[in-house]
């Protein structure tokens, strides 16, 4: 256990990573575009709203309003970032031939993996907890509980956990960082545009086949949606529109054997990557 | 020290070893000569345990490379063909990181950090960035990294490339330090000089397979040697030598040709240079008498002219 929390790599690839320009430079933007987007949405639910409503909006309105588009504006900056972050770690080991040192040393391949993905991780999560008390604001308003929060916050790190063991992943499979960010990148694509894409085709074809909209979908039809990585946001909202999709418990569920999968070939893929040097 | 045993290891389109064996006894320098492609640098990593054979066993400091993969990592200290290093990390952070890859604690780990820096000669710049060191202190600092943990073994795998002629120097006199320390150092290049100014004895490879053995220097424990190879170039005619040589038994010219002739000669250097008397007395001209005998360079010509593309 001890060697877990003792990981040279650990440190080694977070005084690596706070020494690039980027590490003060990605917060202050992250930090900027979550803001600006929280003032965009409360304007947006305010003023512009307010010429095509009868009556002006409620605080809970606003409040749900500023916290959903805070947290999927966070997800969708997050997982642009995750595969920076973790796909070129071990690529990059390769690229500057300072694997075959990391692979003849005592380090096991999982604490290699485990150094690279805490590294990534941790990044992200220190972004993540930054933007906290922007989601924050949202309380002043009312109509968001510290549940939402927890849950909101609870799923993007698990959804980022396994974007980040999917992106060491693909850097362990590839030799170029290059390549290695593009998969992740198409990965993450895939789960969020293209399940998204699925599920509204089938849904649709549901619809015209005669299912009953005002039911909840049928599970074959939201199968799709528990791969995209806001499928707990869409399902919270879910909460306030019908309650036609299930609890995102199945999307947890996925994500977390996705991470797990992920986790598991990389390490198999690092124990053989002498072959690659 | 190191045992290997009909190696053999299977590319998708090529062999990279093919029934290789070797043995290297405890202090030896041993300097592992051949082609690009000849499998010098597999071999090394086989034994690194970076990649597996196919065939073959491999032993190294009593350990095998397959089963007992983390022992010999503990007792290997491998310098690859082309090493990276972190250019990002000041000099002490990259000892003190691959001391705790090492799994070095305490006491133990502040000796090995500091004995780093005074190998490298690098403790006055501990706290600079390994990007601001020139290739020949990065070659030193990567050969400190490879003995933080002390190991039994030392594997070298082109360690001059790239090197300017100081460096070189430096390099080989270090090697040298190393090996009167009693460690064993397999080292693969291609700079023939150097190999032969350090090696105790030289292994021919290509193909994967071995070509030849030589004693490079003897080493101060070897027997002394009872025969000389003389190399004499002349001007005049041949009969002179071969007049010179009949009146010594055992002598025989190993190659000829016109103004050159190789010798064997039983006895030291110093019934070489009674031949050179005799043969000055017999009036022949010598250009160049050199009882070195066949150079490094010369045994590699003659070893792989014949499977140079």
């Amino acid at each position: 256990m001890s060697r877990v929390i003792r990981n040279p790599m650990i440190l080694k690839e977070l005084r690596q990573r706070l020494r690039e320009r980027r590490a003060w430079l990605l917060p202050t933007l992250y930090l900027l575009t979550v803001s600006g987007t929280v003032c965009f949405s409360y304007y947006a639910s305010t003023a512009m709203q307010a010429a095509n409503r009868p009556r002006p909006m409620q605080g809970a309105e606003i409040g749900i309003a500023l916290f959903l588009t805070a947290v999927i504006t966070q997800l969708a900056l997050l997982l642009l970032m995750a595969p920076i972050f973790s796909a070129g770690s071990l690529t990059i080991e390769k690229e500057q031939r300072t694997f075959a040192g990391l692979l003849t040393s005592l380090l096991s391949a999982p604490q290699i993996w485990w150094g690279k993905f805490v590294a990534a991780f941790l990044y992200l999560l220190l972004l993540l907890l930054s933007a906290l008390p922007l989601l924050a604001i949202s309380f002043a308003f009312g109509g968001v509980e510290v549940r939402d929060l927890l849950v909101a916050v609870g799923s993007t790190i698990l959804v980022l956990a396994s974007i980040s063991a999917v992106g060491l992943w693909c850097s362990s499979v590839f030799r170029r960082s290059v390549h290695s960010t593009a998969a992740s990148y198409a990965i993450v694509l895939v789960l969020s545009v293209v399940t998204l894409v699925v599920f509204a085709i089938w849904s649709d074809h549901w619809r015209t086949a005669g299912g009953n909209f005002s039911q909840p979908y049928p599970q074959y039809i939201q199968a799709p949606l528990w791969l995209n990585p806001f499928y707990p946001f869409i399902s919270f909202l879910n909460e306030y529109a019908a309650g036609k999709l299930d609890s995102p418990l199945s999307s947890w569920l996925l994500y977390a054997a996705l991470g797990c999968l992920a986790a598991a070939f990389a390490i198999r893929n690092i124990q053989r990557a002498g072959e690659q040097l | 020290m190191i045992e290997v045993k009909q190696l053999r290891k299977f590319y998708h389109h090529s062999r990279g070893l093919d029934g290789f064996s070797l043995q290297v006894g405890r202090g030896e320098l041993v300097g592992l000569v051949g082609p690009n492609g000849a499998g010098k640098t597999t071999l090394i990593k086989i034994l690194a345990t970076l990649i597996r054979s196919d065939e073959g066993s491999a032993v190294v400091a009593g350990h095998d490379v397959i089963r007992d993969f983390r022992l010999v990592r503990a007792s290997v200290g491998y310098l690859p063909d082309v090493a990276g290093i972190y250019q990002d990390m000041r000099i002490q952070e990259y000892l003190e990181f691959f001391a705790d890859a090492f799994r070095l604690e305490g006491a133990e780990r502040s000796r090995a950090i500091q004995l780093g820096l005074e190998r490298s000669g690098l403790a006055d710049r501990r706290t600079d960035f390994v990007e601001h060191l020139s290739l020949g202190w990065k070659q030193r600092l990567h050969l400190a990294k490879c003995l933080m943990h002390s190991p039994a073994v030392l594997l070298l795998d082109e360690p001059a490339t790239g090197l300017d002629p100081l460096a070189r120097i430096s390099l080989r006199e270090q090697l040298k330090h190393l090996r009167e320390e009693g460690l064993t150092i397999l080292i693969a290049s291609h700079i023939l000089t150097d190999l032969e100014n350090i090696c105790s004895r030289i292994v021919f490879i290509a193909d994967g397979k071995n070509i030849r053995e030589d004693a490079a220097t003897p080493s101060p424990a070897a027997p002394q040697s009872t025969s000389v190879d003389c190399e004499i170039r002349y001007l005049g005619v041949r009969d002179v030598v071969t007049r010179a040589l009949g009146g010594i038994p055992g002598a025989q010219i190993l190659e000829a040709s016109e103004g050159y002739c190789r010798i064997s000669l039983p006895g030291t250097p110093r019934d070489a240079s009674d031949l050179l008397r005799n043969l000055l007395v017999l009036g022949l001209t010598i250009t160049s008498f050199d009882t070195r005998g066949l150079g490094l360079e010369a045994k590699y010509r003659r070893t792989f002219e014949r499977k140079a593309p």
